[in-house]
């Protein structure tokens, strides 16, 4: 590296740490952030708590009688409903810790300031979004001591469960930072940034509820809502196409923000390329929504099929064409989306589904519209089955391909993780303790940085 | 610190400028030039449009038409301004969470001026008891200062101060005159808006007249005077600024 280059790397750095540190100062600032973390003891403590005497109570606490071993698993038991917390926290909390970042920095004039210095609009927001994910993950304290105190009850917990249930909530709290963040940046006041915010929050949630009872485009743009997707997470299962649209939706948020704090465009500027960065992010997600690599992370590997019929699955050529004859509010489609169709988009490598009902409830179809039917084709054969158990199905699809089943179930069982326990020191720590230490660092903090200036300039 | 300097031996020529909010014309065909090195007043009554025509000018406000051309004549988009001025708005409290220390800081590191360049720039406008104070806590005189002490930072050859002296009392505004002077005799370029006459007399080379969005008059006290067809002993910056507008 030259020693100019050298120079402006180094420049670089010194501008990037000074906004970070601009950024930091902000969030230890903001009583917002401050209560955000005391508030995530006492609701994290709540859905600890709750879950642990949950899992005894079916682990057979009090001589009851115990579910069995095999259904008792920690992903569902304790980490998925002690982190539930955040998705509380994420949806209500964290936006009015993003839009002060933003709406401080417009309303007292700083932003008209910085913008005049070499600080470039990108680092500014880079430094912004460093930071509120710093302090998101500072938020995630009692979540992780959670877990320790379930693993010093001796209990069991899988490192792969566990990151997959936290991404899906970064993902979630990213997508709800760059949303915030996009309406500061549009919005003149706070308030109305809260509430632009909080409209897309419910607004996810109602395509969420009317895609359940319809097919459609709303079907297809449903599983990526914030809900949905963190859903399919906490199912274990960790899809590249989800990922990557949450990602690109985040991004096009600090996208957006970017434009619109930039005072050097007009209006018309503005519009015209925020409609460009819509069409962009629609185009850039819709392809990679089509990307079908995922993983189970799981450990009972509820969202596979047996290790030998995924390999044999792998080779199959032939085109699978799977046509459906179930509307969208039919349970039978979602026992078959969860048991058959999820898995196999995993491993087939053509595969497509056709849903062909015509109706909402599939109550009131014509009698000549083969509802119920699912028929299954490969190549050129076709069979039709209304069953939607797995392996009955799996069946189908080696006799259509012509090829012998894999010889009998070589995985082994899962074992299931009982385990009857009291929540001992949760309380203390996490509704007295963890507030304390919150408030405690807070005065600190303003009393240390009383001091921290006068000597440095 | 010398300025770069258009082909015409000016920093800025500003031509046509005008904005309107709504049928409301807040600058109608504003036109002036600003010289290099010199302190620069824009003299109007309250709503005149000087914040607008400085935020027009620094271009964190679109204008509807109009031109500023930059040193070698060239005409300057919006975002290319930052490279010769720094505006410093009157009114607000940047980062008020913060200490004024820490944003002194951030500006000497943004722009990586050398550590004397802060503390001379602190100790002029007697800003060192301050630093540990929050923005939010400092008085208006005390903000005003600190703003001030914000914009000498910048490097930029020319430097858009909106109101500097508002809030400061008279020792506070004659200390502050004395050193945006010695700015000016670094060789940098200011331009001033300022509605105390008084103020605007002691401070500047040379003004900006506007009243009801227009210029109705630029030049030397000397100047204006005569353009008002006033006699050159007693009549002040008072009486020309009445003849004219």
């Amino acid at each position: 590296m030259g020693e100019t280059a050298w120079r402006r790397c180094s420049s670089r750095s010194r501008k990037a740490l000074a906004l970070a540190g601009l950024e930091a100062r902000e969030l230890l600032a903001s009583r917002a952030w401050w209560l955000l973390l005391a508030m995530t003891g006492p609701l994290v403590g709540h859905a600890f708590m709750t879950a642990v005497e949950s899992y005894a109570e079916m682990s057979g606490a009090g001589g009851g009688p115990a579910a069995l071993a095999q259904g008792l698993s920690p992903l569902d038991g304790l980490i998925v409903p002690t982190f539930g917390a955040y998705d509380l926290i994420a949806t209500f909390l964290l936006p009015f810790v993003a839009i002060r970042l933003i709406a401080t920095e417009r309303e007292s004039g700083a932003g008209r300031l910085l913008v005049q210095t070499p600080a470039g609009l990108g680092a500014r927001l880079a430094a912004k979004a460093g930071v509120l994910l710093l302090g998101w993950l500072a938020a995630w304290i009692p979540a992780f001591l959670a877990l320790g105190l379930w693993l010093g009850y001796g209990g069991h917990l899988s490192f792969r469960e566990v990151a997959g249930v936290f991404l899906g909530h970064l993902l979630h709290a990213l997508l709800t930072i760059g949303c915030a963040v996009a309406a500061a940046a549009v919005c003149r006041s706070s308030a109305s940034a809260a509430i632009v915010t909080l409209g897309f929050t419910v607004g996810t949630w109602a395509l969420d509820f009317v895609a359940a009872g319809r097919g459609g485009l709303l079907a297809l743009l449903a599983p990526f809502t914030p809900e949905a997707a963190l859903r399919t997470f906490e199912h274990g299962e960790l899809r590249l196409a989800l990922v990557a649209v949450l990602l690109l939706a985040s991004l096009a948020g600090f996208a957006f923000a970017a434009l619109w704090l930039d005072p050097f465009r007009s209006t018309a500027s503005r519009v015209l390329r925020s409609a460009a960065l819509l069409i962009l992010t629609v185009g850039a997600a819709a392809l990679a929504s089509s990307w079908r690599s995922g993983w189970d992370l799981a450990e009972d590997r509820r969202n596979s099929f047996p290790r030998a019929d995924e390999a044999l699955l792998r080779t199959f050529r032939q085109p699978v064409r799977i046509t459906v004859h179930l509307a969208p509010e039919d349970p039978k489609l979602s026992d078959l989306e969860i048991n058959v169709l999820a898995k196999l988009r995993r491993v087939l490598p053509r595969l497509e589904v056709d849903y062909a009902a015509q109706s909402r409830t599939g109550l009131f179809e014509d009698a000549d519209s083969h509802y119920g039917e699912i028929w299954y084709a490969v190549g050129a054969k076709r069979e039709l089955l209304r069953s939607t158990t797995e392996p009955i199905v799996l069946a189908q699809l080696y006799e259509l391909a012509g090829v012998a089943p894999p010889p009998g179930e070589t995985d082994p069982p899962y074992p299931g993780y009982p385990l009857v326990a009291k929540p001992r020191g949760a309380a203390i720590l996490f509704f007295i303790a963890w507030p304390l230490a919150a408030g405690l660092a807070f005065v600190v903090f303003r009393g240390r940085r009383r001091s921290s200036c006068a000597n440095l300039v | 610190m010398g300025g770069p300097e258009t082909q015409d031996g000016h920093l800025l020529a500003v031509h046509g400028l005008a904005k309107s909010y709504g049928p409301r014309r807040v600058l109608d065909e504003v036109s002036f030039i600003v010289r290099p090195g010199e302190v620069l007043g824009l003299i109007g009554p309250n709503g005149a449009g000087k914040t607008t025509l400085f935020e027009c000018l620094a271009g964190v406000l679109s204008a509807d038409q109009g031109e500023v051309h930059g040193p070698g004549g060239r005409a300057l988009a919006p975002a290319e301004r930052r490279s010769v001025m720094f505006y410093v708005p009157d009114g607000v409290a940047p980062w008020p969470d913060q200490l004024a220390g820490s944003v002194l800081l951030l500006f000497r590191d943004l722009w990586r001026l050398a550590a004397d360049r802060l503390a001379s720039v602190v100790d002029s406008l007697a800003l060192r008891p301050l630093l540990n104070a929050t923005v939010r806590s400092l008085s208006k005189g005390e903000r005003k200062r600190f703003l001030i002490a914000l914009g000498l930072l910048a490097p930029e050859p020319l430097l858009l101060l909106d109101e500097p002296f508002d809030g400061l009392d008279l020792r506070q505004a004659r200390e502050a005159t004395v050193v945006l002077r010695a700015e000016a005799a670094r060789g940098r370029t200011l331009f001033l808006s300022i509605h105390q006459l008084s103020d605007a007399a002691r401070a500047c080379d040379r003004f900006v007249l506007l009243a009801d969005g227009r210029v109705v008059g630029e030049g030397t006290l000397a100047e204006l005077r005569s353009r008002a067809g006033l006699s050159d002993g007693g009549d002040g910056m008072e009486e020309v600024f009445l003849a004219l507008t």
